[in-house]
């Protein structure tokens, strides 16, 4: 498998009236081609951030990249220039945001809207852009393109606006294609279509997808890889049946097990006590010690490094250090792993050096 | 970071004990609203710089008149027509404050030395020989006592209108409403006229004339506010608590304007200097021997080229009022503003 | 179920927004169901489907277009004293969905709590006032040293405890729950439903939980109601509507919620409702009838006998 995107030890700072807050720090990931990466994570984990960092969206007066490399086609995208960027902006790497409302001009037509992207990256006619515009609803799925085209983002439906966002992001074909909570703002029915959608535009058109969300049922359907941010750092990175059969981290055990699914009958719901980090000041060790049941007093004195569980599943806690005790995860975790059990042993406790880290193994 | 440079004991590995009654914690001191916004404020160095001008104008408006040993009314016709003049600076010819005037064929003179005059008059006299310096700040603080009184009552009838009405809502939303259009329909220049030709110009009655039609803009901007709010869930959470309508809007609709209602406030006190001026110049303002920047402007532009200290001294005055109100509105919107919270 | 002692009645509740305007709106159409004393109904649907109208119209943000609510037998709506109001304003309170919106953000976190104290006097003094206060804090794990602090220096759950908090003051019986959790993180989301069922538990409190995150409702809810495009299309026990859901919506609704299990998500089947597909004749009356003991369906005739015909029990 190629890598399409490095991600490399990635820090990203806001300065605020209040101080410096430290959104990202030190994330490592890549994106390989053809799959499907989501980023779970709680609002101010930093999955946003990440993501605008490589759209270079981030807003330039008040932040702040500290360090790191984004590798995209052999270039830094840290270190382009702005015309540079636009070239690759909306071409080669494209963005869906959350809320379909107001990521459409209100006062353009839906088909100059798609075609505008054409027009300016792939130097096409109006009247091919045209074309390839009614194409593209075609294919996500909007019924009798042919007057749609011409018609204003307020005749359309929420689940439809999304569509077509959709279909502007793939205008272009492009190799990236980050997905910024695009159902959340939808009902779950409309967000069901739209998740089939993007899994079957996936297949045809191979575009690498950058899914963040929230939402662990929408990773479940859509993800091939899973990372899970907390406190601005990845702290588990693996296939979507690792990270939610086997998972390694507390607050991934902690994250799957607060959700009921529909057998849990338990009178209380698991839950992770506490509130996240403040990113103003963050805590010394393990961001997320404060609010783990099963704490150490290194986890208070040292962030832990990325442990290998297997070739493609590294977590960042100290309970897979060999010297570490071992402890017994939440119940729902646990019916997870023996579900999980028999396909892939559980593995423990090797440190890796940061720079190998992460990534399946190539030829995988 | 490799494993192996980190000498790790085993007890560390053993568990930790956390407060749990940490866990809810919030480090960050205690800020309400008005420190917050102050820290914000700060931020802006326009209107830091604006409000120290703004403080110092204030004071010399009513210090001012005191510290010349001259009073604003009175008449010494042998001294009319002084240009500027103070002890200390007087040999800095650079600057305007040496005594001298030019005639008409260019050449300068020291007038106080020509007419032989032992005094000093730091921003020169009048036609009639009034200290200048005395009067400017008189009238300084005549414009300002008519641009906070007016900008008060607005206030206070436009949040009670404008409350009433966006609460209320419904028939008698639209009747205020449709009053107000008819009352911004009339061009309040005539409005404002007819208060004086009826009222005799003064202070009361330019306040008045100034009011009349100036509460709208802030009825209007309340009523918005209300209606926001109406629908907000802490004002549902008050009324599902059986709270009653006054205590909504004083205690949660309110407080929660203030931000609006002080720049708003803001904006129109430099407005109201303004129109009071323009009254002046129109001849509608005070009458003498009162002062108002108004009429200093309007009395020194008759002798604007033979005397223009008469005239460049309350105007910049008028124009430093009106640009530093402005900056530290604009700052304020700025600060209080939620949206531009982070 | 029938020993159970009814504590709130809805009868053919009807909200209609803009009457006899062209942009008229149904927003509550037509919806009857009861709430038994002491559970948890749950009340799911999509955005706009008139649940969280339904919501507000009981505890009187809104007055009712048609249709009675009745409290311990007692009409809700209609002309009322200021101090039958209070009465009722004390028994029923109300959780709020943002939890950024829905405290003051002007007020100290003490003064948002002590609002319901205050206005119907349950402090004797300043002090029993405070006590009241630190106790409902502690109560919803949060710290008295919170009481002087202001909304904007919590966090999104911890604010949420605060708005329970602030209903709990006035000691309610009955809790209307607008979308509490859906404003919430995961993790935060499992902490404040926690905290509602052990209150539930302490003080016999009596729940109408409005929701959209279906897993979540099925958890904490005994009963669910579900609702579309202004009508309650079917009513029954959460077990009964999770195992055998009847109307043709619940089931593409049930269909369409993601589960946190890949395996299980690669090979599932969505269903999609097409309100036409019932094919109604023009005077086929469209009733909510009992199809088994507990378990109401919207249907026609023809359609009820097919689900008595099918019923697995």
């Amino acid at each position: 498998m190629e890598k399409i995107l490095e991600v490399k030890d990635l820090r990203i700072s806001f300065h605020t009236f209040s101080g410096e807050v430290q959104a990202i720090r030190g994330v490592n990931f890549d994106l390989y081609y053809g799959e499907t990466l989501a980023i779970v994570g709680e609002s101010g984990s930093g999955k946003s951030v990440t993501t605008k960092s490589i759209m270079r969206l981030l807003p330039e007066n008040n932040s702040e990249i500290k360090s790191g490399q984004i590798l995209f086609d052999g270039k830094d995208l840290t270190k382009l220039k702005d015309k540079d960027m636009q070239k690759i902006r909306g071409k080669d790497i494209s963005m869906i945001f959350q809320d379909p409302m107001t990521s459409l001009n209100p006062t353009m037509k839906i088909g100059n809207q798609i075609m505008e992207p054409l027009i300016k990256h792939q130097n096409m006619s109006r009247h091919a852009a045209k074309e390839r515009a009614i194409d593209l609803l075609k294919l996500v799925g909007i019924p009798k393109p042919e007057i749609r085209v011409d018609q204003y983002p307020h005749q359309f439906s929420g689940g439809m606006r999304q569509r077509v966002v959709i279909a502007i992001a793939l205008a272009c074909n492009p190799k990236v294609l980050i997905a910024d909570e695009p159902t959340t703002a939808l009902d779950v029915t409309i967000q069901a279509q739209i998740l089939e959608l993007m899994k079957d535009l996936q297949k045809k058109i191979d575009t690498s997808i950058i899914f963040i969300t929230h939402d662990l049922g929408v990773v479940a359907n859509v993800a091939d890889r899973v990372a899970v941010m907390y406190g601005g750092k990845i702290v588990e990175i693996g296939t979507a049946d690792e990270i939610f059969y086997n998972p390694q981290h507390p607050y991934t055990w902690g994250l799957i097990s607060s959700m009921p699914d529909m057998d849990t009958d338990d009178e209380e719901l698991f839950s992770i006590p506490g509130t996240p980090p403040d990113l103003l000041e963050p805590p010394k060790g393990d961001a997320f010690a404060p609010r783990n049941p099963y704490v150490m007093k290194i986890d208070l004195e040292q962030e832990p490094p990325f442990f290998k569980v297997s070739d493609t599943h590294y977590a960042a806690t100290w309970l897979l250090h060999p010297d570490a005790p071992k402890v017994e995860p939440p119940e729902a975790v646990k019916r997870r792993q023996s579900q999980y059990q028999g396909t892939v042993g559980v593995g423990n406790g090797v440190a890796l050096e940061k720079d190998k880290f992460p990534g399946k193994k190539e030829g995988k | 970071m490799s494993n192996k440079d980190i000498s790790i004991s085993k007890d560390m590995f053993a568990p930790a004990h956390i407060d749990p009654s940490k866990s809810e914690k919030i480090a960050k001191p205690s800020l309400n609203f008005w420190q917050d916004s102050w820290l914000r404020v700060r931020k802006n160095k326009g209107a830091v710089v604006s409000m120290v001008i703004l403080g110092i104008l204030i004071i010399m408006a009513f210090v001012g008149p005191m510290i010349t040993p001259y009073t604003y009314d009175n008449q010494n016709t042998k001294h009319n027509n002084l240009p500027p003049r103070i002890q200390g600076i007087e040999n800095v010819h650079w600057l305007p404050f040496d005594g001298t005037l030019a005639r008409r064929d260019g050449t300068v003179y020291n007038a106080y030395e020509v007419r032989k005059v032992d005094a000093y008059y730091w921003f020169g006299t009048d036609n009639l020989g009034r200290d200048q310096f005395a009067r400017i700040w008189k009238g300084t603080q005549v414009s300002l006592f008519i641009a906070f009184m007016a900008a008060l009552v607005d206030m206070a009838i436009g949040v009670a209108y404008g409350a009433i009405s966006g609460y209320l809502g419904g028939k008698t939303d639209s009747i205020m409403q449709r009053i107000i259009e008819v009352i911004v329909g009339i061009p309040n220049l005539i409005v404002v006229v007819l208060m004086i030709l009826v009222l005799k110009p003064g202070i009361i009655p330019i306040i008045i004339a100034l009011t009349i039609t100036g509460w709208t803009s802030m009825a209007r901007v309340v009523r918005a506010q209300v209606l926001k709010f109406k629908g907000q869930e802490f004002v549902l959470a008050a009324k599902t608590l059986g709270a009653s309508n006054s205590s909504i809007i004083f205690k949660h609709m309110i407080p929660n304007m203030f931000g609006v209602i002080i720049i708003n406030t803001m904006f129109s006190i430099p407005n109201a200097i303004f129109f009071e001026a323009f009254l002046s110049f129109i001849g509608l303002g005070l009458q003498e021997p009162h002062a108002s920047l108004g009429t200093l402007v309007n009395s020194g532009f008759k002798s604007m080229i033979a005397f223009p200290y008469q005239m460049i001294i309350p105007s910049i005055i008028i124009a430093l009022i009106m640009v530093c109100f402005n900056l530290v509105a604009d700052g304020l919107r700025d600060a209080l503003d939620p949206k531009m919270r982070d | 179920m029938a020993q159970k002692e009814k504590l709130l009645e809805i009868k053919n509740l009807k909200q209609y927004f803009n009457t006899g305007k062209p942009n008229e709106v149904k927003a509550v159409d037509n919806v009857s169901f009861e709430i038994y004393k002491g559970e948890v109904m749950g009340l799911v649907g999509e955005s706009g489907c008139g649940k969280s109208t339904t919501g507000r119209t009981i505890i009187r943000l809104y007055d009712a277009t048609g249709g009675e609510v009745l409290y311990n037998g007692v009409n809700v709506h209609g002309k009322k004293s200021k101090k039958q109001l209070k009465e009722f304003n004390r028994k029923m309170q109300m959780i709020f969905q943002d939890p950024y919106a829905s405290l003051n953000p002007r007020l100290k976190i003490a003064d948002v709590i002590a609002e319901g104290i205050d206005i119907h006097g349950l402090a004797k003094s300043k002090e029993d006032r405070m006590n009241q206060v630190y106790e409902l804090l502690e109560t919803v794990g949060l710290n008295r040293e919170h009481a002087n602090r202001y909304p904007h220096e919590f966090s999104g759950g911890q604010r949420q405890r605060i708005g329970i908090a602030r209903a709990l003051a006035v000691q309610p019986e009955f809790i209307i729950a607008d979308e509490p959790i859906s404003a919430l993180d995961v993790s935060i989301q499992a902490q404040v439903v926690n905290l509602m069922k052990q209150l539930q538990k302490e003080k016999g409190l009596t729940y109408l939980f409005i929701a959209h995150d279906l897993s979540m409702v099925k958890y904490i809810s005994d009963r669910i109601g579900v609702m579309y495009f202004g009508k309650m299309v079917e009513l029954a026990p959460a077990d009964v509507l999770y195992k055998n859901p009847l109307h043709p919506y619940t089931q593409s609704l049930l269909s369409a919620i993601p589960a946190p299990d890949p395996i299980s998500e690669r090979t599932r089947k969505r269903k999609s409702y097409d309100p036409a597909s019932h094919n109604y004749g023009d005077n086929e009356s469209i009733e909510f009838r009992e199809v088994a003991p507990g378990h109401f369906v919207l249907c026609s005739e023809k359609e009820f006998k097919q689900y008595q015909a099918h019923y697995k029990h």
